[in-house]
């Protein structure tokens, strides 16, 4: 595969649907949401029933039936996902364009050593001897900061802690070198101290092999500190795109969309103490 | 609005097998007061509002309840007492009876008559439409099952209630929603609260005076306007509010 210059973006997406058809009608998850993706951290937050998990499975092919995607234009570095066999669009998950889950407990196979699991990750993408997938996954054991990673590769999913199965799932999600890693809500399970540790892994990757990270949150402050752009959903549509730093910016308030102002206005806030918190206000016109 | 403490427990402690989950910790709550407990998961902070409630019976220390030593059991007038929401409006409503069944309970328990207008009351006090009453939870939202929990806690029209991560699995403007909700009631009723919390934000909004629990320790009580001012004296405090502030590129 040919190298993409560096200021092509990794991924552009145009007008993206993701439908539900069911026996009672139609539900739309995803209403038309456009965006490119560069070697940034591209944040993702809304509520839930957002659209904003399905807006990353639908990136993977990953929706499942009565479900369709549709969309006017799906481009990962210059290649057309939209008219890519499916044989091919598997190939490219998992190596190219990966994704880590909400909750190490039920993503990772109970019967399996952690260990195996991350090199069989690198086996279906890579050809390699066992030695070697082993001796690799080791080294990514090490790299998202697990103490003795001998010993832990032995162990199975339930003798590991959240924090720990977290950083396995990363691992066996980035020992294919993935360009594109898309992280569901990846720390929310975990405790505050736990959640900066894992971040700091995503951020070194980005920052280090220029990866591009699209990372689905509903914690606006996390989400704020962390990312360089944000795109606020609702309802399965962007209410705005905006660069993080101005979530925080008083002066920029003016410019928000009132959805926006609405979620960080019901957020309780240690430096402002009010008896009574803002409720929102959801207004239907957002939707039109 | 107090009337000298409502809650006192001293030297508490609790061990499951060999781990020690509880490590003598101290504590006074006022009556009318609102306390919180915060800290990760594994402190313990669960652990001690379910020895208060009565949920675990196995503990030592000293623990006084509205003036009244208790034991490993509790009785009927205590329950009446002193009510508890939990953190999973998903799990701790029954997904077979309905609205009305679930309020109608703690009143078939305690005895107490007057079952419609006790039930229209406690649902207007949540601020859930009577449309509700005969709704199964699975027809409800997050935020409305968290009502009716809270409801069917203060149906019996206790002093003191229990507050397990009240709103951790709510949307952020359905947390707002309940929080506003308990504040008001608390205000109303003059309720004691204990919230036990790991968002700092929730804690510092809803409560007067905090504990930081770690490892099953009581590492330091503060006031909730400490925290305002960034002031902790323990590293670990300081390290926990850091961490709450989100993500720092160094």
């Amino acid at each position: 595969m040919s190298i993409a210059p560096a200021d092509q973006p990794l991924l552009e997406i145009d007008n993206l649907r993701v439908n539900f058809n069911t026996p009672t009608g139609i539900v739309r998850a995803v209403r038309g949401l456009s965006f490119t993706l560069g070697r940034e951290r591209l944040g993702i937050v809304g509520e839930s029933g957002s659209g904003k998990s399905m807006t990353g499975r639908a990136i993977l092919d990953l929706i499942p039936w009565p479900g369709e995607v549709l969309a006017d234009r799906m481009v990962y570095r210059g290649q057309d996902l939209l008219a890519m066999p499916r044989a091919e669009r598997r190939r490219l998950r998992g190596r190219h364009i990966s994704m880590v889950m909400q909750d190490p407990k039920f993503s990772l196979n109970p019967v399996v050593t952690v260990g195996e699991q991350i090199a069989e990750a690198y086996r279906v993408h890579h050809r390699a001897s066992r030695r070697e997938a082993r001796e690799r996954s080791l080294a990514m054991l090490e790299a998202v900061k697990i103490r003795e990673p001998a010993r832990v590769y032995e162990l199975y999913a339930h003798e590991v802690s959240g924090g720990m199965g977290q950083r396995i799932m990363i691992a066996m999600m980035l020992i294919a070198e993935p360009d594109i890693l898309i992280a569901d809500e990846p720390t929310s399970a975990l405790d505050v101290t736990v959640q900066l540790q894992v971040l700091k892994i995503l951020d070194d990757l980005v920052t280090d092999r220029g990866m591009g990270l699209i990372f689905i949150s509903h914690d606006l402050h996390l989400v704020q500190s962390f990312c360089d752009r944000v795109i606020v959903m609702y309802g399965g549509k962007a209410m705005e795109t905006l660069p993080a730093a101005e979530l925080a910016d008083a002066g920029a308030m003016a410019k928000r969309h009132p959805y926006t102002l609405g979620l960080l206005g019901c957020l309780p806030d240690l430096d402002h103490r009010r008896d009574k918190l803002q409720t929102l206000t959801r207004d239907p016109a957002w939707l039109a | 609005m107090n009337g000298g403490p409502a809650i006192t427990v001293e030297h508490l402690n609790v061990s499951f097998g060999d781990s020690h989950v509880v490590r003598d910790l101290s504590f006074t709550v006022q009556e009318g007061e609102s306390y919180g407990i915060v800290g990760e998961s594994g402190s313990g902070k669960s652990t001690v509002l379910r020895v208060l409630a009565g949920l675990n019976r196995d503990w030592s220390g000293t623990v006084t309840i509205l003036g009244e030593a208790q034991g490993p059991r509790r009785d009927k007038a205590f329950h009446r007492a002193v009510q508890m929401v939990f953190q999973d409006p998903y799990g701790s409503l029954h997904p077979k009876k309905t609205v009305d069944d679930t309020l109608a309970e703690p009143l078939a328990i305690h005895g107490i008559g007057d079952r419609e207008p006790r039930i229209a009351r406690a649902l207007k006090d949540v601020g859930l439409p009577m449309a509700f009453r005969y709704r199964y939870p699975h027809q409800l939202s997050g935020g409305q099952r968290q009502r009716v929990a809270i409801a069917r806690a203060l149906i019996l029209e206790p002093g003191i209630l229990l507050l397990d991560e009240p709103t951790s699995a709510l949307d952020v403007s359905i947390q707002a929603e309940v929080l506003n909700l308990l504040q008001a009631l608390r205000s109303e009723r003059r309720l004691t609260y204990i919230l036990v919390s790991h968002d700092l934000a929730v804690v510092g909004h809803m409560c007067d005076r905090l504990m930081v629990m770690q490892l099953g320790k009581g590492v330091e009580e503060m006031q909730a306007a400490t925290l305002s001012a960034r002031a902790p004296v323990t590293e670990y405090a300081k390290e926990l509010l850091t961490a709450s502030e989100g993500f720092r590129r160094s």
